[in-house]
């Protein structure tokens, strides 16, 4: 047994008593010097890294340098012939959004542990989403166009397939690290994990698709106004045909029309977003 | 008024018989190793009003987990009613839990749904699945979960987001989710660790009402004593998962209570006043 003394007679004893923190901080300097020498390690071509080869920017400026002058004149009065491409690009993006929304509720639940307690089934999704998500955005047009042609359809698959992989992966991460005491009640209840998801989880966790709905529907207006440059439809498609014709006056109209699109759609699902919390 | 479209109706919980519990020589392993309940043999007659007190981690929680399946007996029999729980799973046990009302420390509410849908919950053993998806409830379900509410005196919280109740309310939310099982059995696991006072108190008596209005077997975990005293019968006393009190109220004495804790008692096992 000890007997109690007063908090100052302790004070040596608990200096001596502390248990000693590990050192961490030479651990992080080894970790970030060896993370910097790395990266100019992969910009040394004589050991295989890439040829970055600054002198260019010199050599060429004078190329950069009139074109930058044509795009510093917008063409205003090639603005008409961008309104139908915008709205083809506005378009593909709602669709994709929208249809991986819908997509995207079940195979959530499915992937997420405490609404699919059940391992097999959770990993055949999570593995599916995984795949999906490791092939490039580009990468799914230029296929796709290959395969259904050029228009807005190729487009329009690749935004879903691009959305479904972020709506998914994220969603029923944050599923997992949330608190689901609700669904003690369900289960001593005699529900089964259908019912509580339907009836309960699925109110619980709406805001969480909400939110990543919204931003799926910021980033398709992004990415579709480059994804006519493979054929996918949009404004991409002009962009690309304007450069091609070196109508660089033209290609800065454009460009200046998706910023303000995009600032535009970022501005509305923020505000949209603060009345969903 | 907002009640004068509805005509919610009386809860038929007496309709349903009072299940007797027994639990047989019962222990519990926990996968990690840990040994919540050790040998525990009790049997409750249908309709007592029984509290099971001990400290934090006695095995409170297990015991009343095993009645209704959430938690597997590794060893011994669990008989409610006319069934063998621990020999149950899928549908059937299922469908015993839909007789088994339970109430809990944290609520368990979707608290970002309606207090409808939460008391609903109480009939998910009645709806067919179909019902469930298209969120269709049949018009008796909805009829019993009205009912649920206004017995316990809520009905006027019934469209609240059920985040936005106070406490106490939230407690009465759940009682009704349970009540609306038109359960055989209820367990409540520390009910009112989370009030305050007098909002435990009329819970409490929520309890003892329905215990009584009903003739409803319940089973209650306290750590409070006068609680346990004072709206219980029988007390049932665990201490490192072990049965080590079992008897009528009006008989436990101090010395009981000592025995069960393993600590002469304290203010904070009392809820005073
Ligand atoms: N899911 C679990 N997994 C492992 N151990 C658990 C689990 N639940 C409870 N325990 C342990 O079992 C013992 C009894 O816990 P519990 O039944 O919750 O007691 P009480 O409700 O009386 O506080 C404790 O030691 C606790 O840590
Ligand atoms: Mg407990």
């Amino acid at each position: 047994m000890t007997t109690t003394t007063a908090l100052t007679d302790t004070t040596d004893d608990i200096a001596a008593r502390i248990p000693p923190k590990s050192r961490q901080l030479w651990r992080t300097l080894v970790g970030i010097s060896a993370l910097l020498l790395f990266t100019i390690a992969t910009t040394i071509p004589a050991i295989g890294g890439i040829n970055i080869d600054l002198a260019s920017i010199v050599h060429n400026w004078h190329n950069g340098y009139s074109k930058m002058l044509q795009m510093l004149q917008p063409n205003f009065d090639f603005l008409p012939r961008t309104w139908r491409p915008m709205v083809e690009t506005l378009q593909m993006a709602l669709v994709g959004a929208a249809a991986s929304a819908v997509v995207s509720i079940s195979l959530t639940l499915w992937a997420a542990k405490p609404t699919n307690p059940d391992g097999l089934t959770r990993s055949i999704v999570r593995t599916m989403i995984n795949v999906i998500r490791a092939v490039p955005d580009l990468v799914y047009a230029t296929v796709l166009v290959a395969m259904v042609g050029v228009g807005a359809l190729p487009g329009v698959l690749t935004l879903f397939l691009f959305n479904i992989g972020i709506v998914v992966k994220l969603v029923s991460e944050a599923i997992d690290s949330a608190d689901h005491s609700y669904m003690e009640a369900g289960r001593a209840a005699g529900g089964t994990q259908t019912q509580i998801n339907r009836s309960t989880a699925l109110a619980q966790t709406w805001p969480l698709f909400a939110n990543q709905w919204l931003y799926t529907l910021e980033l398709n207006v992004r990415i579709s106004a480059i994804l006519g440059i493979v054929g996918a439809g949009g404004i991409g498609r002009l962009l690309d045909e304007r450069r091609a014709f070196y109508a660089y006056s033209d290609v800065s109209i454009i460009i200046l029309e998706i910023l303000v699109v995009v600032i535009a759609i970022e501005l509305l699902s923020n505000f949209i977003r603060k009345r969903l919390v | 008024m907002h009640t004068e479209n509805q005509s919610p109706q009386t809860v038929n919980v007496a309709g349903s018989a009072s299940w007797q519990v027994e639990l047989d020589h019962v222990s519990v392993t926990y996968p990690n190793g840990t040994r919540a309940l050790s040998d525990v043999s009790l049997r409750i007659e249908p309709g007592e009003m029984v509290s099971i007190i001990g400290l934090s981690g006695s095995g409170k929680s297990t015991l009343i987990r095993t009645i209704n399946g959430l938690v597997a007996a590794t060893q011994g029999v669990v008989t409610v009613g006319p069934h063998q729980v621990n020999a149950l799973s899928g549908r059937a046990l299922r469908d015993v839990r839909g007789q088994i009302g339970m109430i809990f420390q944290g609520f368990n509410l979707a608290e970002r749904t309606d207090v409808l849908h939460n008391v609903l919950v109480g009939r998910f053993a009645h709806l067919p699945l179909w019902r469930t998806l298209l969120d269709l409830p049949t018009k008796h379900d909805r009829n019993i979960a009205l009912g649920a509410l206004d017995s316990v005196g809520i009905l006027e919280t019934v469209w609240t987001r059920a985040g936005a109740l106070s406490g106490g309310q939230k407690q009465r939310v759940a009682i009704a989710r349970a009540l609306s099982q038109e359960p055989s059995v209820m367990l409540a696991d520390e009910p009112v660790a989370s009030l305050d006072p007098p909002t435990s108190h009329a819970v409490m008596g929520d309890l003892r009402r329905i215990n009584q209005q009903y003739g409803l077997t319940v089973l209650i975990n306290l750590h409070l004593i006068d609680l346990a005293k004072q709206y219980t019968t029988r007390l049932i006393g665990l201490r490192d998962g072990r049965l080590v009190y079992d008897g009528p109220v009006q008989n436990a004495t101090d010395k009981d209570f000592e025995e069960v804790y393993g600590r002469p008692i304290q203010a904070r096992d009392l809820l005073g006043n």
